[in-house]
């Protein structure tokens, strides 16, 4: 008998008919032999089979249970040999890496950097905006606005009060309807005044957002009624920040603008409610309490949020919304008048609370997303350039492995392994880079993203990196296999087969153009936001920030109603911050430049005709106390009234040089009569102010009205300044070192007064170039990544060249071919490879640029001047990765090469 | 031919099967007629329950199998012992030795004696 000398495993990895045909046959030799047997004791055919059957016991019984063993014992067997496979390929795999450790190490730091880059911005995204919302029905959430564009203003107001009852009465479309105000207003809770962000809201809010109370109540329909009761809610933050935690805080006594208020709720901690902006949420909530009866008032003040119905899309909701506003001219005719409705071309605006949320942010985010996508594009290619060169090494090894019988599946085997051992550590090591990186970007992101400060390396963005890392270890594990079939015609083959190599050349210089064209595209890019920065930076914002500190001061209402209480308190508290040391001056104001904010009032000239409602220009007004203009270094023509002049109750406006061109054109302004509002009483215009950029560095020459803080004699204004910010101007390189003292000034005048937000001016501009310069360097970071890794990749296909062709080098320089010319040709192959790939780039560049659009300032998306500065100076980095290779082709020894 | 009359004791196939097969390779037929042989007709084995133990116990390693040729060169399945079936054969061996002494001492001992 031969046994064979094969393991059983091998002999058992067969098709379960094998394995049937196998039994049967067993089976009927033992049936068969047993007739014979009782046939030659004398038995009949028939008798013999009858008593076999009876001995043998039931044979479709035994043979599925003996077919069910056998296919249990296969199944196992197979299981075992693949864990063998794979602990041995692993192993193998561990060994090789381990032997070429330059390979391994670049290839995983390469890929980590851009799989780590590509994490950490994808958890942003993750966060801010894949799923910034953290109520239920998050996606039938809407804001509701009044979207107005007339001859002089456009853009998105609120909703007006009567707008809201009317909508609320008779919409189909939403299960809930609520609106709110957002404010500062100063509180005073166990003897200390702070200035805190709160919420007005109706109590239908907490049903569209579908808020909770982590303790006590939230704001109820009771609560919600003209004549508001005197109660606040939390948010769980600001109970948490400012009182610990306190669970005895329900029924706590607090002091809002002056008046005593109750503690009866705090919100549950993932509500930061309400958040239709990207503005910081709230941190007090109070009643609202709109009279529905109240005669209709055209003023859009009021944030609405809807909850749809479940169903109804958004469009559907506008149709219904605008149904119902067409009819405001005849159901609230008091307000809407025909005329208003067609100058202003008045129409419910309807935005997913999402979109209203992070639309912005979310753009930046995509993009930023797009750049580092990039990135590890580039790095892949540089991987895939290793790992082509591993293949070219490994030919041999592989040539005796396909010799020895290994088939296409082993060799792919080995290769997976190896690829995806080493994609794994590099998205191991991705992990901790992008845990690193995200810190870096929160400290640095504009404060208008919201909820970064949230932001953790969760277990998404974990699985997003391995997942990445897996994809790119499988693609380069399959990558051999596309390249030319193994053949054991390689191991006659001493030296390289040049047609192989040909292809593969041409596989190579692709992925080096590839690259270059793409670092090209990241660094236009990076490019235009530079020079959008630097024109940002070269603008004058019309004031002098340095030296220059503002803090935020509220009054409480009660106290400080009137225009002389609060003028006095100013007064005072200028005369004695005056005084402090190191304090040159001081100023106040409602609205700090670039920070924008304020309000808007219907202006006019004195003499001009009484403008038609509708044409005339809604502009802001600001209050400004004496040395305010003084204090910010800002231009005047003219001169702003001083306290004597306030507290004498006939001091003068100051306009800025916009307002007056627009009333007085080649005229002077200066004397001129301005009014806000009546246009029946007038300020003088005592002076006219250079360009303050006041919302934006953007966007030269606003339009201002700056108002005394006490009415002329015979004017009239819309209330005392009761919230204000002041600014002061210091000599030291540390302006802020001067708040505590300002602090202890303030205490001694009248303790109940807080002060917020302390801030240099130098870091108020900042803030304004925030998004514009968190892009910048992001496009920054990610392009010069990018030109590292081409130069890489750009010098490891140019030493390779050079490796390949050192033969025909040499018989060049043998022919007589010089140094210099051998070494200028090396260097020309580079150049000539990485302007292909910035043609390319260029034209790519071209549209790519065109997403920054909304970000740049004063350069187009295609400056010539960016796009040919990034081609010069790849093409000059081409030649710089090819040196070295150049040299060492100029040094071949024709001798030497000849010989061999 | 005189019936069967011992029904085989569970568990006992096993060790039957491999000490047949210590005695050289055989296919499943050739190892019934063994035992009919040695046993004198006295043990009752469906002869079908053989199979699932065969294919069973080479599952576990402690057979090999091939097909070969009976000197009437008919095709059949002949099994042998591995290494790892001897061990078995010998661990099989001595548990049933123990139990068998263990079961002689209960049948056999007198009443009282535990006194």
């Amino acid at each position: 008998m031969s046994w064979p000398r094969v393991r059983r495993a091998f002999r058992l990895l067969v098709a379960p008919d094998r394995i049937r045909d196998d039994i049967d046959a067993e089976l009927r030799f033992h049936i068969e032999g047993r007739i014979d047997d009782l046939m030659a004791r004398g038995l009949s055919r028939a008798e013999a089979e009858r008593e076999v059957n009876a001995r043998f016991g039931n044979i479709d019984v035994y043979m599925e249970e003996t077919r069910a063993i056998d296919e249990r014992t296969i199944h196992e067997e197979r299981r075992m040999e693949l864990l063998d496979t794979i602990s041995r390929e692993t192993r193998q795999a561990l060994r090789a890496l381990a032997r070429s450790r330059g390979f391994t190490f670049i290839a995983i730091l390469t890929l980590a950097l851009g799989i780590g880059a590509t994490t950490a911005v994808y958890t942003l995204l993750d966060r801010v905006v894949l799923n910034p919302l953290p109520y239920p029905h998050a996606e039938r959430l809407v804001k509701i606005g009044s979207l107005v564009s007339g001859k002089t203003v456009a853009g998105e107001w609120g909703v007006s009060e009567a707008g809201y009852f009317y909508y609320l009465e008779h919409n189909r479309s939403f299960d809930a309807l609520g609106v709110f105000t957002r404010n500062e207003v100063s509180m005073v809770a166990d003897g200390r005044a702070e200035r805190v962000r709160m919420a007005r809201v109706s109590a239908s809010v907490s049903r569209v957002l579908g808020a909770h109370a982590a303790l006590g109540r939230l704001i109820n329909a009771d609560d919600d009624r003209p004549g508001v009761a005197p109660v606040v809610v939390l948010s769980h933050a600001y109970w948490i920040s400012r009182f610990g935690g306190d669970p005895a805080i329900i029924g706590r006594p607090v002091t809002i603008e002056g008046f005593p208020m109750e503690v009866v709720g705090v919100l549950a901690p993932d509500e930061n409610v309400p958040l239709v902006s990207a503005a910081p949420a709230p941190e007090l909530w109070l009643p609202l309490g709109l009279d529905p009866a109240a005669r209709p008032i055209n003023s859009h003040y009021l944030t609405a949020v809807g909850l749809l119905k479940g169903g109804v899309s958004i469009d559907a909701a506008s149709a219904d919304l605008a149904r119902l506003t067409a009819r405001f001219p005849e159901v609230l005719a008091e307000a809407y008048s025909p005329a208003f409705m067609r100058d202003y071309h008045f129409a419910a605006k309807l935005t997913q609370l999402r979109e209203a949320v992070v639309g912005e942010s979310a753009r930046t985010l995509w993009m930023l997303l797009g750049a580092v996508a990039l990135v590890l594009v580039i790095a892949c290619a540089n991987v895939a350039n290793l790992f082509l060169v591993r293949i070219e090494t490994k030919r041999r090894e592989m040539a005796v492995r396909t010799a020895l019988g290994a088939d296409r599946v082993h060799l792919a085997w080995h290769y997976l392994t190896e690829s995806t051992l080493l994609a794994l550590v590099a998205g191991t090591l991705a992990v901790a880079l992008a845990w690193g990186a995200i810190h870096i970007l929160v400290a640095m992101a504009p404060t208008s993203i919201p909820r970064l400060a949230e932001i953790n390396l969760g277990g998404s963005s974990v699985a997003f990196a391995f997942v990445v890392s897996l994809g790119t270890g499988v693609v380069f594990g399959l990558l051999p296999l596309g390249s030319r079939a193994v053949s054991v015609s390689t191991l006659h083959d001493g030296s390289r087969g040049t047609a192989v190599s040909r292809g593969r050349r041409a596989i190579r210089g692709a992925l080096v153009v590839a690259q270059v064209a793409l670092a090209v595209v990241l660094l236009a890019a990076g490019g235009v936001m530079l020079r959008s920065f630097e024109r940002l930076r070269a603008v004058h914002p019309g004031f002098d920030a340095n030296g220059v500190i503002a803090l935020d001061l509220s009054l409480p209402h009660a106290r400080y109603g009137d225009y002389r209480s609060t003028s006095e308190l100013y007064r005072q508290l200028q005369g004695r911050i005056s005084s402090l040391p190191g304090v040159e001056s001081v100023g106040a104001t409602t609205s700090l430049p670039l920070e924008g904010g304020g309000h808007c009032a219907t202006t006019f000239a004195e003499g001009d005709a009484t403008p038609t409602p509708g044409a005339a220009q809604c502009i802001r007004y600001v209050y400004v106390t004496p040395g305010y203009f003084g204090t910010m270094g800002i231009a005047l023509r003219g001169a702003a009234p001083d306290w004597s002049a306030v507290s004498g109750e006939h001091a003068g406006a100051v306009i800025s040089g916009s307002v007056a061109n627009r009333f007085w054109a080649d005229r002077s302004a200066l004397d001129g009569g301005i009014s806000g509002g009546d246009g029946e009483t007038f300020f003088r215009v005592a002076g006219v102010t250079g360009d303050v950029r006041i919302d934006d560095l953007r966007e030269p020459n606003p339009e201002v009205v700056y108002y005394p803080i006490v009415p002329a004699k015979g004017t009239a204004l819309w209330g005392p300044a009761d919230a204000i910010t002041m600014v002061v101007r210091v000599k030291s390189s540390d302006p802020l070192a001067i708040v505590p003292a300002i602090r202890r000034t303030l205490v001694r005048i009248d303790p109940t007064i807080p002060i917020a937000n302390p801030r240099a001016m130098s870091d108020v501009v900042a803030k304004s170039m925030a998004r514009l310069s968190f892009t910048m360097v992001l496009l920054g970071v990610a392009g010069a990544m990018a030109l590292v890794l081409s130069a890489v990749g750009l010098y490891g296909v140019i030493s390779y060249i050079v490796g390949e062709r050192r033969g025909e080098i040499g018989v060049r320089m043998a022919l007589g071919a010089r140094a210099s010319e051998v070494g200028g040709m090396v260097m020309l192959q580079s150049v000539r490879l990485a302007a292909i790939g910035v043609a390319i780039g260029l034209v790519c560049a071209a549209a790519a640029t065109r997403v920054l659009r909304s970000l740049l300032f004063e350069v187009s998306p295609t400056d010539p001047l960016t796009l040919v500065a990034v081609a010069v100076f790849l093409v000059l980095l081409a030649a710089l990765a090819s040196y070295a290779p150049a040299r060492r082709a100029a040094r071949v020894d024709p001798i030497e090469v000849l010989r061999a | 031919m005189p019936t069967p009359d011992l029904p085989i004791v569970r568990g006992t196939l096993d060790l039957l099967i491999l000490k047949t097969l210590s005695w050289g390779e055989m296919h499943g037929l050739a190892i019934v007629r063994w035992l009919e042989q040695v046993t004198h007709q006295q043990l009752q084995v469906e002869e079908g329950a053989l199979y699932p133990a065969l294919h069973r116990m080479e599952g576990k390693g402690w057979l090999e199998s091939v097909w070969g040729y009976t000197e009437q060169n008919r095709q059949a399945k002949f099994y042998r012992l591995t290494a790892a079936g001897r061990r078995q054969l010998a661990a099989e061996l001595s548990r049933w030795k123990s139990y068998t002494s263990a079961v002689e001492l209960v049948i056999t001992a007198e009443a009282g004696s535990a006194r």
